[in-house]
């Protein structure tokens, strides 16, 4: 899992500064175009779900697009859930308004919306076989299809799914994998608009799951159909999605790209929850249209960009990611000991201590470690980084 | 190693040795039985007949009306327990479903024969046929009918019928009905294309349970129908405790055990099937 | 002002069920029928601390095992009994003199007195079940003061077995209020008949072979003990058109009579009289052309492991004074002339307890025949599956 998560990080800080630059300005005049032309295909207004006492979800706004890969992220209780089951018709809102296709289908029942769901434990039907599961939703469809039609249509989704004459069996004779098949089929032989995925991989093993993220990502491609997946894990959601929908205590906390969400987390909530940082709490000394300058513990004063502006005097934490911080012997920047060393391959994380500021992590490249030389448990060294490198986020 | 198999065989013991006194014994005797002779004062005298057998036919309407009242008994617990299950196990609220439930076994807290006794006064002419003569409504004739009869089983053996449906209903992946609906399907089909195929197992176990029971009612039918009509039960206890012919009386509970077997091996192959194979749900 | 009105109320409903649970339903059968079988009811007055001085050395034993029927017995009397003796008597009570005989037939019994009826002793003797009482041993026993009639049948082969206890007769109960211009039934053809015609649905037959087929024999006038397989074959022909007519065949008709669901039932003695008593309108009649005569003995099985104590129960109850007591709990009549010397006088001029002597000559006693007839057994169980 770490490591995982380390390999993704790692991707992001290779870029460097003035490239991610430029691909975020060409990213969001993308945006601009497509979000002005097409409706969306989704779209939740103001949408709440209460039971009694209990907020699930407060006043969503969202619009997906048309052909998008979208995730709701959070942990779990976060609300995700309910918004996903909202689009499906399993809950009715109980104030706002989902619409599908630009239409308001509050009242539409679950299996008149043009939308199929893979569920999280997939829900297949354990009394019919595969090919009985899959050809479930065509055997709805009033007039009927033909049967040789359905068949047909039946052994296409096999295809597709890469379980081709696996028709015949029993569900229980699937591994999970196949199982995760059958019921990414029994839902994409209807061709919905929008394909809801609820974790779906949540029940399968590491490596599998890593296989089956890259499948779905090509699936969604070649089929062009809006996906919308929910999951807590934000590897998974990092590595899929075109954007991704952070939700905190049935809230949406931060809507966007992956990038955006990594580099320009809206909040310190965000910026832990996606990818790993290290936090030095204390006081706004300044903020202008340059920068922000926190004042940290022992006087130490961090300065970074406010993603959003946060007044001087107000308590806030100076957010950096482990790869933005250097490590070396000359005396530049803060004297820290180190902790504790961990090996991950491409890269050496270190935990290292402050005086003031406390312990913070720093990843370092194998190529900075062979100029610089490694560092064990108990040495002296000194971390520093770019100045103005640092997020300033409110706390939440 | 063998003192694993020796405390395996201890554990063992008590359920095996009940299982021969109370099972195969008293099967074996009721077998040697069979074969004997009715002694001059009653009871048994060791011979080899099969006269016995033979003599079967004479309680030919007994089986008769036992493989009517049998059938006609379960489905009408199977057509009133259904509902009754699927309402406490899918629309019942948690608060209410315990109480429900209880309520379903309280009957069995008193003896059949007393709740029999209370079901003869409801039914007699001063209680339900008086109340419906006051409403103006008639006033028939309820005790001692094929109907109260009907009333009684399905009374006495609701309880048995209600709760293997609704365990299988309770077990049922509520999912799965909200992935029928998302595949398209009305509420009412999803009930026929899932929810009753889901639960078959728990039907075939309700009837299998109050069928092999109503093959040896006679309680009921005595007390309820009025005697007037005789079971294969009935059959038996008067061949056991009026005439004393034990050996035609264990010829007769033989027949009897053979039709339950034979039942129960096509239950067992029909559940197979609904299983599609696997063995371990026919069994619930 | 009878109790039929109310009832369903629940103090009388309670009281039915208590009357259940007492296992004082129908005399006999009942227990048989419902499969209840060898439910026991176990009174137990173990009340040691009273024994009296007379018996102070114990040498009776401790305790007597009576195997007799349901509410036949005054529980006061039994508590008397523990009292002077030390021994606790338990009582075990059963639904039908089948089963009595299944239950020593099998063996292991372990009672010391049991109570079985007329017709049965031969068959106990036959099967060496039962053993001669010493006389000696029963000083309160005075055969010169019984109704030879009633007491023989404890007699077999010049030996005594048994010793008489009570009578009683079969006849039928009828509800005089549903007949209207009908006169009162008082034959057995008339009882068949009615049952056929006016009375159809209303009418209630013993589940017991001996006393159903024995008064539809009477309707031809053939013997009530008959196993002629022609007169048998009449009688199934009568109860085959009777059959649909039938209100219920079932020996506990008592609560279908109270609630005026059956208006006509074949009864006993006891039931005809707690009947008539709470429900003035309810006759009991004895067939002008006879029916059952019977009379219960008291006797003591083969290895009875108390047998002391069971000589000292009898002893006992066949005390005039104890046997009084009785009487006058379980409502039927003895035929010790001593007991009828000190009972009250309306009771021995109740026409059911004891009936005037052209009816009882009438009457016949159960033969021992039709306990173990296949015939009659086989008829039954054509009747009832028809």
């Amino acid at each position: 899992m770490q490591f995982v998560v380390y390999t993704l990080n790692g991707v992001f800080s290779t870029l460097n500064y003035k490239s991610r630059h430029i691909l975020r300005v060409m990213e969001s005049n993308l945006k601009s175009a497509t979000e002005a032309k097409a409706t969306p295909i989704a779209e939740l207004r103001d949408a709440s779900k209460h039971y009694g006492a209990v907020v699930a979800a407060q006043g969503l706004n969202l619009s997906i697009r048309p052909g998008e890969f979208l995730s709701f992220l959070g942990p779990s209780g976060c609300g995700k859930t309910t918004a996903l089951r909202m689009l499906a018709g399993f809950e009715a809102p109980t104030s706002g308004e989902i619409l599908l296709d630009g239409q308001r289908v509050n009242d539409v029942p679950p299996h008149q919306r043009p939308v199929n769901m893979v569920f999280q434990h997939y829900a297949l039907f354990p009394h019919l076989t595969v090919a009985q599961n899959i050809a479930y939703g065509l055997r709805q469809r009033r007039p009927r299809p033909a049967a040789a039609e359905i068949a047909r249509a039946v052994d296409q989704a096999l295809e597709t799914v890469r379980l081709p004459g696996f028709g015949p069996r029993r569900i229980w004779e699937m591994s999970g994998g196949q199982q995760q098949r059958v019921a990414l089929a029994r839902a994409i032989v209807n061709q919905p608009k929008i394909l809801l995925l609820d974790e779906p991989m949540a029940a399968l093993d590491k490596k599998l799951r890593r296989d089956m993220q890259i499948e779905l990502q090509t699936l969604q491609r070649s089929l062009g159909i809006t996906f919308i997946l929910v999951t807590h894990d934000q590897e998974e959601a990092l590595s899929m999605s075109d954007r991704i929908c952070i939700m905190r205590g049935g809230r949406i906390v931060q809507v966007g790209s992956p990038r955006d969400l990594y580099d320009r987390p809206a909040s310190r909530y965000v910026a832990d929850f996606v990818g790993k940082s290290n936090f030095f709490p204390g006081q706004v000394a300044t903020s202008s249209g340059e920068g922000t300058v926190l004042a940290a513990a022992g006087g130490h004063r961090i300065a970074g960009t406010a993603p959003v502006e946060i007044a001087a005097g107000r308590t806030a934490s100076a957010s950096l990611r482990p790869e933005q911080i250097a490590l070396h012997r000359k005396a530049d920047g803060l004297p820290v000991t180190v902790v504790n060393r961990i090996f991950l391959g491409e890269h050496t994380e270190y935990l290292v201590r402050h005086a003031d500021l406390g312990e913070f992590l720093v990843l370092v490249s194998r190529q900075a470690e062979a100029a610089e030389g490694g560092f064990d448990p108990g040495d002296s060294a000194h971390a520093s980084w770019a100045d103005g490198a640092a997020l300033i986020l409110a706390d939440d | 190693m063998q003192r694993q198999g020796l405390r395996t065989w201890l554990f063992l013991a008590p359920a095996g040795a009940w299982f021969l006194c109370m099972l195969v014994l008293p099967l074996i005797v009721v077998f040697v039985f069979a074969f004997g002779e009715r002694g001059a004062a009653g009871g048994y005298v060791p011979a080899f007949t099969f006269e016995n057998f033979a003599n079967l036919g004479a309680r030919w309407t007994a089986f008769q009306n036992t493989m009517v009242l049998a059938p006609v008994g379960t489905l009408a617990c199977l057509l009133i327990a259904y509902p009754l299950a699927y309402f406490l196990a899918l629309r019942a609220s948690s608060r209410w479903r315990t109480l429900l439930l209880i309520l379903v076994i309280v009957p069995f807290w008193t003896s059949i024969l007393i709740r029999s006794y209370a079901w003869i006064y409801l039914l007699g002419g001063q209680g339900i046929p008086s109340l419906l003569n006051a409403l103006g409504l008639g006033n028939p004739r309820l005790i001692n009918t094929p109907f109260a009869v009907l009333i009684g089983i399905v009374y006495g053996y609701l309880p048995l019928m209600v709760f293997p449906i609704y365990v299988a209903l309770e077990r049922l992946d509520k999912r799965l009905l909200e992935a029928s609906s998302d595949l398209g399907s009305p509420p009412w089909r999803s009930f026929l294309q899932v929810t009753l195929p889901l639960s078959m197992p728990g039907v075939a176990t309700g009837c299998m349970l109050v069928f092999i029971l109503l093959m040896g009612e006679f309680l009921i039918p005595a007390m309820l129908g009025g005697g007037k009509v005789f079971f294969i039960g009935n059959a038996l206890v008067d061949l056991f405790l009026q005439s004393r012919n034990w050996p035609f009386g264990a010829a007769v509970a033989v027949a009897l055990v053979v039709v339950m077997l034979v039942t129960v091996a096509a239950y067992l192959r029909f559940t197979r099937r609904w299983a599609g194979g696997r063995d371990d749900v026919s069994l619930m | 002002m009878t109790d039929r009105k109310d009832f369903l109320t629940r103090e009388k409903f309670m009281a039915e069920l208590y009357r259940y649970k007492k296992g004082s339903v129908t005399r006999r059968h009942f227990l048989g029928v419902t499969g209840l079988g060898l439910a026991t009811s176990v009174f137990s007055s173990a009340v040691s601390g009273l024994r009296s001085a007379a018996y102070a050395q114990g040498s009776i034993g401790d305790r007597v095992v009576v195997a007799s029927w349901p509410n036949y017995h005054d529980p006061a009397n039994f508590d008397a009994f523990t009292a002077e003796t030390g021994a606790a008597v338990d009582l075990n009570v059963f639904g039908s003199n089948e089963e009595m005989l299944a239950k020593l037939q099998a063996g292991g019994s372990g009672w010391d007195v049991f109570v079985p009826t007329n017709y049965t002793i031969t068959t106990y003797v036959e099967q060496d079940l039962i053993e001669p009482i010493d006389l000696s041993k029963l000083p309160n026993y005075d055969p010169a003061s019984f109704d030879a009639r009633f007491a023989d049948a404890g007699t077999v082969n010049g030996t005594v077995y048994a010793v008489p206890r009570n009578w009683g007769t079969t006849g039928f109960v009828v509800n005089t209020s549903m007949l209207g211009d009908l006169p009162k039934p008082t034959t057995w053809k008339e009882f068949w008949d009615m049952t056929k015609a006016e009375f159809t649905g209303r009418t209630m037959v013993h589940d017991y072979q001996l006393t159903t087929i024995g008064n539809a024999l009477k309707y031809y006038g053939y013997s009530f003990n008959s196993i002629d397989p022609a007169e048998l074959a009449d009688a199934e022909k009568l109860l085959l058109e009777v059959k649909p007519h039938l209100f219920a065949i079932n020996s506990d008709y008592q609560p279908s009579m109270r609630s005026t669901d059956a208006w006509m039932s074949i009864a006993w003695t006891g039931d005809g009289l707690q009947l008539k008593r709470d429900m003035p309108e309810i006759d009991y009649v004895l067939g002008k052309e006879g029916g059952e005569l019977w009379s219960d003995f008291f006797a003591i099985p083969k290895g009875a492991p108390h047998r002391d104590a069971a000589y000292a129960l009898l002893n006992f109850l066949l005390n005039p004074e104890v046997n009084a007591k009785e009487v006058a709990f379980h409502g039927y009549p003895v035929a010790d002339a001593r007991v009828n010397a000190i009972l009250p006088p309306e009771m021995l001029n109740d026409p059911i307890r004891y009936p005037a002597a052209e009816l009882l000559s009438a009457l016949e006693f159960g033969a021992a025949v039709t306990l173990t007839d296949p015939n009659r057994a086989e008829l039954m169980a054509r009747f009832k599956s028809a």
